[in-house]
């Protein structure tokens, strides 16, 4: 470690990092907003991503596990105005959902695993809607502050306005992508991918595949919650379209644009989807035909997603 | 071709920018052009309300910009969809406002979206001319309790949908069992419960009967239709909108609903795309003069020369009726045009100091504002859906007109239940 | 008692549409082993094609609703042959996303070429009007709609086991290898699957046109539907489809009679429940 020199990529992710946090300097709120919502799109498709990529598990639920979180942080916000108490609760809530539904979840696998996970979505989605007492039904639960980061007694900083809620956002985003770096190279990610490649192989050396899912999944479903509940306080508003399945499909998308056997592919994705998407909408409303034709075009040209082009080049 | 595409619009931008340039000299407010950010659901079932938001704000900018524009300032729209989705309407006013630079937002079509859109309104520090969206909370919570000073609206909430029902049905002694088929959220629960809070009023003999609820892009109401049909009521209240409205009423003919009830109360059937997409059966008649509707603005009424002259410009222009998110669009802007030039700033505090007290004829006729909640004003009467010689698509006849004062609610507001 | 039944016809009615979509969805997952989720934008094209012939170009309904069987078939030719083809190979979500991708094309395409505004043509008059049943009036276009639903069931079943060409595409599902060595053309197989399916897709979609509303976003929200429907019957199982499909219409129905607020959450705890204890589905062996 002490002599080797940084590699390409590690300069890049230093500079990459730097310029986010220089970014309310150089750019306006919008920017700004913008780069909030690729950053918890990030999370929530890294979390995504280590059960799909890593896993070899499709699911099209996690939606769930981000409304859980975001109407959990909600709920939180409205009664404690405290963003720590917040955050901490939705991504709780989230975990604890995920593992959960996970040990239903992964009894299956493939097809199956995915269609489970979208029904178990989609129940979330209907609670959302129907429970009007505890979430407001369709019209969501609104009025969320931006509440400040306190410590009873100890310290309360106010993240009020967009600027410094920016800096919650990155800092907490940027622990989550460092945590899951390190995950992917710990034994556990190795197992994980072992067991992707083949299931009976990792079986048969004694790794008790399920278990190692459902960690997965639970994992997965706290990065979920975690985007979740970064949402609220920066929207003010939670609504159950943000379980609906159409919010499941856009870490999915992010993941599959980026490259699914790249750590980053997920984080690049997340970028290109937002920015992709606020390019074409600022000059035609049909937006939705072009972001459909270039998904269309990726999966054709590179079915290993943007950072597969990198990959290949490498070797 | 990404490349070539990105590169045309950089060009497209910066030709912008120059030629916006020279019209700062002549604007009074020191800006380029006074940007309005237009919002509505323009994909989907509901989606003929946005393209009416679109058209009514076009009209308007293009009418007040030959006309020297504000303060010899022209007007910009930009027009986006919400996809009655409040995330969608949420980012597309964050856009709007801190990117493109809008001054004023306009349109919005859902309850639902206008309520998220509400606290992000008081952080944008811009005023948002509600032209659609009804619910009541809106005003009376959003602006008159939390004082969110940067919500207006131009269009009627839902006490036209209920109260006005009410008032109408009162006097029929005929109908004592109501039933319910209610848009599955809360513009239909507040909707139905406004009126059975009223109707008990001056009817305590009426029953109701039966409820059942369909949510958005439901495709299929024979099973609610049969539902309510088994109760045998005498009258039914309904509030599906737009395309669900006239696929509701298509599907009620034939299960012969209008052989057996006195009375179908579609709340906003008086919307353009309902009163074109039911325009065959209403002239073979086949509601039997059964069909009682209202809108947010009709047009044929009022019966004034202001409101021909604008239904002749439009139908020049877009070969369509206005619906009444056109009209109330159209005459945001007219009512932004009057408080700014009176304001001579597009200050929030000052825009709305201009506001008060205002009064303003447009073609839905004469709007008061009111300061407590920031809600205009006006009147629209309620009738029977009839075809007209004078018009291709079927009107509003038999019209009942109540003053404002009988069916608005007002300040202290007391609560409404939105339970179903 | 009428009540029931009544709203059990109304039920059954609206089993037949969710028959015929999930139908082509798993004939074509039984056959190529792709979960198609553009099959509902399949279902809103055959909608706004029977539109224009039927509505605006004033053809008669039957030439109209064949009419836009062959051009949705054709357009399933284009995506399969042209694309889904080509990456046969590859990992299966990205064959998903692949059709994901189509659904955000054709739900944009056809607001470029209709609009966004909704369409709703007149009922065609041969089947307007409505029948007494049960003391109450049963709606003609309804009983039409169940009567094409039946029909299609019988047609498939004959195709499947009667034909010479349903021996072929059965003997693919089993076995696509086996089918390909004993000199089944594979590739020419999935195609005319991939084709059938979306027509029946479309036919949903066509005999929808005078009653249900054609706008774009139907397609997602029919897709979902047609999930729910194949995974309850069994993913590739034609006649565990059509049960299903019984089942929840049925049931839907009653669920808008008896406990409106809970219909949604249920058939999503149904299809869960099914994927937990019979992942294979009800119907399948």
């Amino acid at each position: 470690m002490t002599a080797r020199l940084p590699s390409r990529p590690a300069i890049l992710a230093v500079l990459l990092v730097l310029a986010l946090f220089l970014l309310p300097w150089i750019a306006g709120s919008y920017p700004i907003y913008l780069a909030m919502q690729i950053l918890i799109l990030a999370v929530f498709s890294l979390g995504f991503n280590l059960l799909f990529g890593y896993t070899g598990l499709l699911s099209f639920g996690q939606a769930g596990f981000f409304a859980v979180g975001a109407y959990g942080c909600a709920k939180i916000l409205l009664v404690v105005p405290n963003l720590f108490l917040g955050i901490a609760g939705g991504v709780a809530a989230a975990g604890v959902a995920a593992l959960l539904l996970g040990i239903l979840s992964v009894r299956h696998t493939r097809i199956y695993f995915s269609m489970l996970t979208l029904a178990f979505g989609m129940m979330i989605f209907s609670i959302a809607w129907k429970w009007r007492d505890f979430t407001g039904g369709d019209d969501g639960l609104v009025g969320i502050p931006r509440a400040p980061l306190e410590i009873p007694g100890l310290v309360s900083l106010s993240v009020a306005t967009m600027e410094r809620y920016y800096y919650v956002v990155l800092v907490l985003s940027l622990l989550a992508i460092f945590a899951m770096y390190r995950l992917v190279r710990s034994p556990l990610g190795l197992t994980l991918q072992a067991i992707r490649d083949s299931e009976t192989r990792a079986e048969f050396v004694g790794v008790p595949v399920r278990k190692y899912r459902l960690i997965a999944f639970t994992i997965a479903g706290l990065y979920a919650g975690l985007a979740g509940a970064l949402l609220p306080p920066l929207e003010n508003t939670v609504t159950p379209p943000i379980a609906h399945w159409s919010t499941s499909a856009e870490p999915v998308m992010a993941t599959l644009l980026g490259g699914v056997h790249a750590f980053a592919g997920p984080i690049v994705g997340a970028f290109l989807f937002f920015i992709i998407k606020d390019i074409i909408v600022r000059f035609t409303e049909y937006w939705l035909i072009w972001f459909g034709i270039i998904v269309v075009a990726l999966v054709m040209a590179f079915p290993g997603g943007v950072m597969g082009i990198f990959a290949k080049r490498r070797t | 071709m990404m490349k070539k595409f990105a590169a045309v619009n950089v060009l497209f931008l910066l030709s912008l920018f120059l030629f916006a340039a020279p019209a700062l000299a002549q604007c009074q407010l020191g800006v380029p052009a006074i940007k309005v950010g237009a919002q509505g659901a323009a994909s989907g079932p509901h989606s003929d309300y946005g393209r009416q938001i679109e058209m009514g704000a076009t009209m308007a900018a293009e009418e007040i910009n030959a006309a020297g524009g504000v303060l010899g300032c022209k007007i910009e729209i930009k027009f986006m969809d919400d996809e009655n989705r409040a995330a969608t309407g949420v980012k597309n006013a964050r856009y709007l406002v801190t990117d493109w630079g809008a001054h004023f937002t306009v349109g919005t079509d859902s309850s639902g979206v206008a309520m998220a859109m509400g606290p992000v309104l008081a952080e944008l520090k811009r005023i948002h001319f509600f032209t659609h969206a009804a619910t009541h909370r809106l005003t009376e919570e959003l602006v008159a309790v939390k004082g969110i000073k940067e919500i207006v609206r131009v269009s009627v909430p839902v006490y036209q949908d209920a109260i006005v029902a009410a008032l109408i049905f009162k006097d029929r002694k005929d109908i004592k069992r109501w039933a319910n088929i209610g848009a599955d959220y809360e513009y239909g629960y507040t909707s139905w419960n406004l009126f059975k809070e009223t109707l008990k009023k001056y009817r305590p003999d009426v029953e109701f009967v039966a409820s059942v609820w369909a949510p958005f892009l439901t495709l299929d109401f024979s099973p609610h239709i049969a539902a309510v049909m088994a109760e045998k009521p005498d009258a039914i209240f309904a509030t599906p909108w737009a395309g669900e409205a006239v696929m509701l009423l298509r599907q009620s003919l034939i299960q012969g609903v209008f052989d057996n009830v006195q009375v179908w109360w579609q709340a906003m059937g008086g919307s353009v795309d309902v009163l074109e997409g039911i325009s065959a059966e209403v002239a073979k008649d086949r509601f039997k003069g059964k069909l009682w509707a209202t809108a947010r603005y009709i047009h044929n009424w009022p019966d004034t020369a202001d409101n021909k002259a604008f239904i002749e410009r439009y139908r020049k222009r877009w070969a369509r009726f206005p619906n009444y998110s056109a009209e109330t669009t159209y005459s945001a802007l007219f009512i932004m045009k009057a408080a700014v030039e009176k304001a001579r700033s597009m200050e929030t505090d000052k825009v709305l100091a201009a506001m008060k007290g205002m009064q303003i004829r447009n073609p839905g006729g004469l709007r008061v504002f009111r300061d407590e909640d920031h809600q205009f004003i006006y009147n629209v009467p309620a009738g029977r859906v009839v075809a007209d010689e004078k018009y291709p698509i079927p009107v509003l006849g038999d019209l009942r007109v109540f003053e404002a004062k009988d069916y608005y609610r007002y300040p202290p507001f007391t609560a409404v239940s939105a339970a179903k | 008692m009428d009540t029931i039944a009544f709203q059990g016809l109304i039920g059954l009615s609206l089993a037949m549409y969710l028959w015929l979509i999930s139908a082509g969805l798993t004939i074509i997952f039984g056959v190529l082993r792709i979960v198609n989720f553009a099959h509902g934008s399949l279902y809103m094209v055959g909608a706004y094609l029977t539109y224009t012939f039927y509505g605006q170009m004033g053809l008669p309904f039957g030439v109209a609703v064949v009419l836009s069987l062959l051009g949705t078939g054709l357009l399933g030719l284009v995506m399969e042959r042209g694309f889904l083809s080509r990456i046969y190979g590859i990992d299966e979500a990205y064959q998903l996303l692949l059709t994901f991708g189509f659904i955000l094309i054709l739900d944009d395409a056809v607001k470029i070429i209709w609009g966004g505004v909704f369409k709703i043509p007149p009922i065609p008059a041969f089947l307007d009007g409505s029948w007494p049943v049960f003391g109450r009036s049963f709606p003609v276009y309804n009983a039409f709609v169940i009567a094409v639903g039946i029909v299609v069931a019988a047609v498939l079943w004959a195709l499947f086991e009667k034909t010479w060409w349903g021996r072929i595409v059965r003997a693919t599902a089993t076995d696509r290898e086996m089918a390909g060595a004993i000199g089944v053309n594979v590739p020419r197989v999935f195609s005319a699957v991939f084709v059938f399916g979306s027509m029946l897709a479309a036919l949903g979609g066509a005999i929808g046109t005078p009653v249900r509303v054609v706008a774009p976003g139907i397609g997602a929200t029919m897709i979902i539907q047609a999930f729910i429907i194949t995974v309850i019957g069994g993913l590739g199982n034609l006649k565990g489809a059509f049960v299903s499909s019984l089942i929840v219409g049925v049931l839907s129905a009653y669920g808008t009679l008896f406990f409106p607020v809970f219909e949604l959450f249920f058939i999503f705890v149904i299809m869960a429940v099914v994927l937990l204890i019979r992942p294979q589905g009800l119907f399948t062996r």
